[in-house]
């Protein structure tokens, strides 16, 4: 049977009220993960700081043009963050067995799962990554406009599918191995990797972080449009098509393992 | 009969670890991605300035040094924040309390399995292949043992570090954002991510005065300079063990008092 987006939609809001309702009472809690967020995020500043004390460009970026991709790379990853957070505790619900439960509604198994979980620290990552953008554009006296603003949006939004993607990926790698922390560990690490210029690798890894492991689209490529707008490599046009076949794999992958989930037997 | 306790304790934590050798060899991928970025990341900066030393380092230096900072820092992690406040969190710590040994010595104890095994399968191993591909450029000698104590001690202070951070669970009952900050605070501020080495002359001298650089970057100083008089060398161990000290009285009077605030929900 087939539902309508409208619905997906009601019903998604009902479920993450939920959510949110819960995490309210542990108020404690949720101001000092969104400080830990910020911390994180100033932290990474600063060491780009610290860098560009010493040297004035790194292979001709500047360090406003680095505060750009690393904010950039911010914005791109509040989705993954907020909405698909989920996925960190899907090797718990696997091995333990409750994973079953979602089998067994009447919903998409990924959409009911994903939706379970709002995580609303995530928005102090956003503010951080939208005020060094800001900042960054100011500072190198880009142009504003409607339409860049709007060109930008659709570039955070088809980036973040990229960042939501390899989440999937590490994460539904617990349906065949059990647990999957290294390999969401390891997607983690190789988010970081989104917040440098890829001209810094030698081919070999650009072609690796272009179309395997598209870790380029988080950041660097659509950021280019803005940065460097008179000399924008064809590939960042193609941001959204990419953006929307890696998202699709990746939840084909992860229902493949949902689908073939039998349970623990208990 | 005290040490047979943790022994056992070290023994039973030992085995706890091998059982997840899938866990190790990712991890070990995982530190090969990260040599990878740093190298890159590293090599493009050398490339945009004009002369091969930077503040007293070339690039090899550079290389070895966060080389070596991320390898002791892999192998000095023992996940007791994580633990402990999990523990906290189901009331499982009231078992450990009770337990006929102090708890901080339990928590030391039964967390060391992973860095004994994790010092032979990862760091033992990235240290040869440092050595090698550097070209010697390591200096062997009296630096190793210095070395060998001052990482002893650096671990010590990382874990009363991460035993306070734990403590305040107790208070917060949250455990991702006192965490993440610790990570944070740590990582930056013990060199391991930029050298100290390229921090700024005033952010540097406050930096020498607080605990974190103590962790790694006093072992690395001594390993990388052989050429350091040794009255030198005992000056950075007596630093490290000034705060080993120092942490080791604090976190016990910190963990006395918090002890007695602890709750557990519906334990």
């Amino acid at each position: 049977m087939k539902r309508g987006i409208l619905y997906y939609t009601r019903i998604y809001f009902k479920i993450i009220a939920q959510d949110i309702k819960s995490k309210m009472s542990y108020r404690a809690d949720f101001i000092i993960s969104m400080i830990g967020m910020i911390a994180t995020n100033l932290a990474g500043a600063i060491s780009f700081w610290i860098i560009f004390q010493n040297f004035p460009t790194v292979q001709g970026w500047n360090f406003y043009e680095m505060i750009f991709l690393y904010g950039f790379s911010l914005i791109s990853a509040t989705p993954a963050q907020c909405m698909f957070d989920n996925n960190w505790d899907l090797r718990y619900k696997v091995f333990s067995g409750d994973f079953i439960k979602y089998c067994v509604r009447p919903i998409n198994i990924f959409f009911y799962y994903m939706s379970e979980i709002f995580d609303v620290k995530g928005l102090g990552q956003f503010a951080f990554g939208i005020a060094s953008v800001v900042f960054a554009w100011i500072k190198l006296e880009l142009s504003v406009s409607v339409l860049s603003i709007l060109l930008f949006i659709l570039a955070a939004v088809s980036a973040s599918l990229f960042v939501i993607a390899i989440l999937n990926v590490a994460a539904c790698t617990c349906f065949w191995i059990m647990n999957s922390f290294f390999a969401l560990s390891l997607s983690n690490t190789l988010r970081d990797y989104a917040k440098y210029p890829i001209t810094i690798f030698n081919p070999i890894l650009r072609f690796l972080f272009t179309f395997i492991i598209p870790i380029g689209f988080m950041s660097f490529y659509p950021s280019q449009i803005f940065l460097r707008p008179e000399s924008v490599p064809l590939i960042s046009w193609f941001t959204p098509v990419f953006g929307i076949i890696f998202f699709y794999i990746s939840y084909k992958i992860w229902m493949k393992g949902a689908l073939a989930y039998n349970g623990t037997g208990s | 009969m005290k040490l047979k306790r943790c022994l056992s304790l070290v023994r039973a934590s030992i085995l706890d670890s091998l059982q997840f050798r899938g866990a190790l060899i990712l991890t070990f991928v995982g530190n090969l991605f990260y040599l990878l970025l740093i190298y890159y990341l590293w090599k493009a900066i050398f490339a945009s300035s004009e002369s091969d030393i930077i503040n007293g380092m070339t690039f090899s230096d550079t290389m070895i040094y966060l080389v070596f900072a991320s390898a002791l820092f892999n192998f000095m992690e023992m996940w007791i924040v994580w633990g402990t406040g999990r523990n906290i969190q189901s009331g499982q710590i009231i078992i450990d309390l009770l337990k006929p040994i102090e708890f901080r010595s339990f928590v030391f104890f039964s967390g060391c399995g992973e860095p004994i095994i994790k010092f032979v399968t990862t760091f033992l191993p990235t240290a040869i292949i440092v050595y090698f591909i550097s070209g010697r450029a390591i200096p062997l000698g009296k630096n190793l043992i210095f070395f060998t104590i001052s990482v002893a001690l650096g671990m010590l202070i990382n874990f009363y570090i991460n035993f306070f951070v734990a403590t305040i669970c107790m208070y917060t009952q949250s455990i991702w954002g006192i965490n993440i900050m610790k990570e944070v605070i740590v990582g930056l501020l013990s060199g391991a991510s930029v050298p100290l080495a390229f921090f700024p002359e005033t952010l540097r001298e406050i930096v020498m005065y607080l605990p974190f650089q103590a962790i790694c970057n006093s072992p690395l100083q001594i390993l990388l300079h052989n050429e350091y008089p040794v009255s030198e060398v005992l000056v950075i161990l007596g630093i490290q063990l000034f705060w080993v000290i120092f942490l080791m009285i604090f976190t016990d009077l910190f963990f006395r008092v918090s002890v007695r605030k602890i709750t557990v929900n519906g334990g």
